[in-house]
Order: C-alpha cells, then structure tokens, then sequence
C-alpha cells in the first residue's frame, strides 16, 4: 500500500470525524497521506502526538531530546510510572504508547537535541511542522527552516495558565520573526520553573495547534486562523490579536530578507538552560556514539552509574548527570551554563 | 481614560495591578505615565527609549508596528496592552 492509499476498514475507525462536514472522506484521506513532523515532546508535543495520531495523520515523526522525569506526568499525557522506572527518553516511550493507539500510522521516533546542524533533515519531508518545544531557541530554527523550505508551521507557547498560538505560512502570514523579533534573554522572562505550568493551559494549547494542523493537511485554508490567538485558563481571558499587518511592514530578516541567521548557526547558544528543571543541557556532539560501558567504569569511582541503551545517569558533586549516546549531558542541580560546562569537562570528558 | 493592561509576569513589578487608569494620547505617554509610578517595569519593557524586541504593544488587538508604534494615538477608551513572549510548553 503506498502512501495516501486506505482500505475501507481503515478509513472506518475515523467515522466520527469523517462525518463532520468539514472535512469529510477526501479531508480525512488527505489526512492519512501526510507527514507531519512534532518537535518537542513534552507537555504540547504528547498532546498533539496524540490528537494527530488517533486523527489518522499517516506519518508522525516526533523529535525530543529528553527523558521522563516524575515531574512531568502531571501534564506530559502519553507518558506513566513505568516509562519513568524504566529510563526511556520521551520520543520513544510515545511512539511505543502511540503504537497501541493507532497501528495503521507510523510513527517514528527520534531522539536527538535538534539544532542548526540537524533541523533542514527533520522537517524536508514533512507537509507541517509543529511546535511542542519550550524554548524559543528552537522555535526560531524551526521558523527558519519553514521558511527556508516555504512550509506551514503552528506556533505555540506556555507559561503558567496563559498560553499563545500561531499558524504560520511563509509568504502568506507573518512570521515568528515578524512577531517576536528578538528572544528574551535568560532571565528576562518566566519559565515553568519560576512560574510553574498548568497541564490543561498547555492541553488547550496543543489541542489548538492540532486543530489547525488537521485543517492544513486537510485543505481546510480557509478556516485557519490567521491572527495571535492568546488565552489565560485561568482568568477566562480569550483574545484574538490582529498580527497579519506585520508581514511586510516589520523589516524581518527571515521572511523578508531571508537571511537565516537561527539556520546558519550565526545565533542560538547550543548551551541551554532547560524550562522548570534546574538543569543545564551541554551539547557536544560527537560523530561516533559514546561508549557507555567504557564510561560506567571510568566513573566507577565516583559513585553509582547506571545505563541502558539509550542514557547513562550518575551524580557527582551534588549534580545528576544524564549522557546521552550522541555526546550530549543533562546536567541537574544547576541554572549555570558555565558550571555545567565545567562539570561536563570534569565529568564525561570534552 | 486610556487603560494599560500589565501581564501576570510583570504585575509583581506593579505593586501586583493587572491594570492601570492613564491619562496619556499616544502610547508613549500612557506607557510613561505608568513607568512613573512603577519604574521596575520601565528596564523590564524597555532598552534605551526603545521597546524591547521579544515584547509588543497592542491597542485594542491592533499591533502598534504596524500603526504608529509609539507614536500611535489612543482614545480615552481604548485599551493598551503590554504582551511578551510566552516560552514555555
């Protein structure tokens, strides 16, 4: 069966959206002959994994460079207690959870930190891009690269019960660039740390952005919003910001000038603080795969460490380090990026 | 008179108000009207006598670039409001 071909028995388990008008039996055949990539898999990335996968969306690639904490099943709804215990990284514990929901779509699972290096092959096959990151480091790469490949992308961020949303279309809508010209520096702004995050502001976020994504693939263009949707759960504020006189009139150097600067590597840190988590990531990549058990014995000394495939973890100086095959460290214990760059070289080697 | 609605990150700068009564005709003036009575938010939204770059100014839901930025007229009913980026997810 080649892309975009169905059975009749698997068009069936969609009738209930299928006999929603508005996007019928084509929509839905449309739907199960795309590819959409989710980058990011926490709290927005499993909610629209899982709306985008039950909807039939044909290939759904997820990118997460993380693991599953305790903390995060309070809002991170694809992922339980036994994907904490048994150390799996987010991307793969969905895809496995994904699988049982829906066999007819495929799902793949990939676990990289993404950056400038990585983005443009992430996202090339992909009819969308979607936004389930914490960071706008990420979300600027991503922009740059949809405008670079002229692809649609949905915007959406979170903090505390206020969350935003955008559809963007390079050429057609402003851009993220128009929008936001600059990101905040560290420190500036809030994050799910100091201000903590509500799972249904981020669910109503990510269920938003999965609305758009099925009108996209669907045709729907019509229906997509064009403006800056804004809401806050918690004060019951809903607003529609009117941003599509941006375009254009904001000098911007991605979709006007096309200068990809987030692309080229010019900007973005590869250093970064992570949101809510006290921690530092350092990534040093390397071109072969780390060898973990030649490193749980040269760390033997320090303490205990523990590996499978996918992670090794140990604690050294008060600091939970998780390495990663392809080079890269969670360091816990520490908002530093310097100190975390330290107790990298001190600890996994540079 | 022209009303300037601070957001949740930045009311604990604004003696915890989500919004404040000016008497300003451009967004300029209301914006500093209220950066007198509460100067923490003024470096927070501002570097130099420009905008920050990651936040943004709306009168009603209309985004001041594209009308007069600080320069742009308001009404005494109309509504400023003052949005930065949302980061999180």
């Amino acid at each position: 069966m080649s892309a975009g071909e169905t059975t009749s028995d698997s068009i069936d388990r969609y009738s209930r959206q299928v006999r929603f008008p508005q996007l019928g039996e084509a929509g839905q055949r449309k739907l199960m002959g795309s590819r959409v990539t989710i980058c990011g898999c926490g709290a927005l990335g499993t909610v629209l994994a899982n709306h985008l996968v039950r909807a039939g969306v044909g290939h759904v690639r997820i990118v997460d460079r993380d693991f599953i904490e305790t903390h995060n099943l309070q809002r991170q709804i694809l992922f339980d207690e036994d994907d904490v215990a048994a150390n799996l990284p987010k991307a793969e514990a969905a895809a496995r959870k994904l699988r049982k929901i829906n066999s007819a779509v495929t799902i793949e699972p990939v676990v990289t930190d993404i950056d400038h290096t990585n983005i443009l092959g992430l996202v090339a096959d992909a009819d969308l891009i979607l936004d389930g990151t914490d960071n706008f480091e990420t979300r600027y790469l991503i922009n740059d690269a949809a405008v670079k490949l002229n692809k649609p992308w949905i915007f959406g961020g979170v903090i505390g019960s206020e969350g935003q949303s955008m559809t963007i279309r390079p050429g057609i809508t402003p851009c993220l660039r128009c929008l936001i010209e600059d990101s905040p520096p560290p420190g500036m702004t809030p994050t799910c740390e100091t201000a903590g995050v509500l799972g249904p502001a981020v669910a109503v976020i990510a269920s938003f952005e999965a609305v758009e994504a099925i009108k996209l693939l669907s045709g729907a263009y019509d229906a997509l919003n064009v403006e800056l949707f804004m809401i806050d759960v918690w004060d019951w504020n809903f607003r529609r910001l009117k941003v599509a006189g941006l375009l254009g009139k904001v000098d911007c150097p991605c979709c006007k000038h096309h200068k990809f600067e987030w692309l080229d590597g010019e900007l973005g840190s590869h250093t970064t603080t992570l949101c809510g988590r006290n921690a530092v990531q350092v990534a040093a990549r390397r071109p072969e795969p780390l060898d973990f058990l030649e490193m749980a014995r040269r760390l033997a000394p320090v303490g205990e460490v523990r590996h499978n495939a996918f992670m090794l973890k140990f604690a050294a100086e008060g600091h939970e380090f998780t390495v990663f095959p392809d080079g890269r460290a969670i360091i816990k214990g520490t908002n530093d990026i310097v100190k975390a760059r330290t107790l990298y070289a001190q600890f996994v080697g540079s | 008179m022209p009303v300037v609605k601070i957001p949740t990150p930045l009311r604990p700068h604004a003696n915890g108000l989500d919004s404040v009564d000016t008497t300003g005709s451009t967004v300029g003036e209301v914006l500093g009207q209220v950066f007198e009575a509460h100067p923490a938010l003024k470096e927070r939204l501002f570097d130099g006598t420009e905008l920050r770059r990651f936040v943004n100014v709306y009168v009603n839901n209309e985004d001041i670039r594209y009308l007069d930025d600080l320069e742009t007229k308001v009404e005494p009913k109309d509504e400023v409001s003052i949005i930065p980026a949302v980061a999180g997810g």
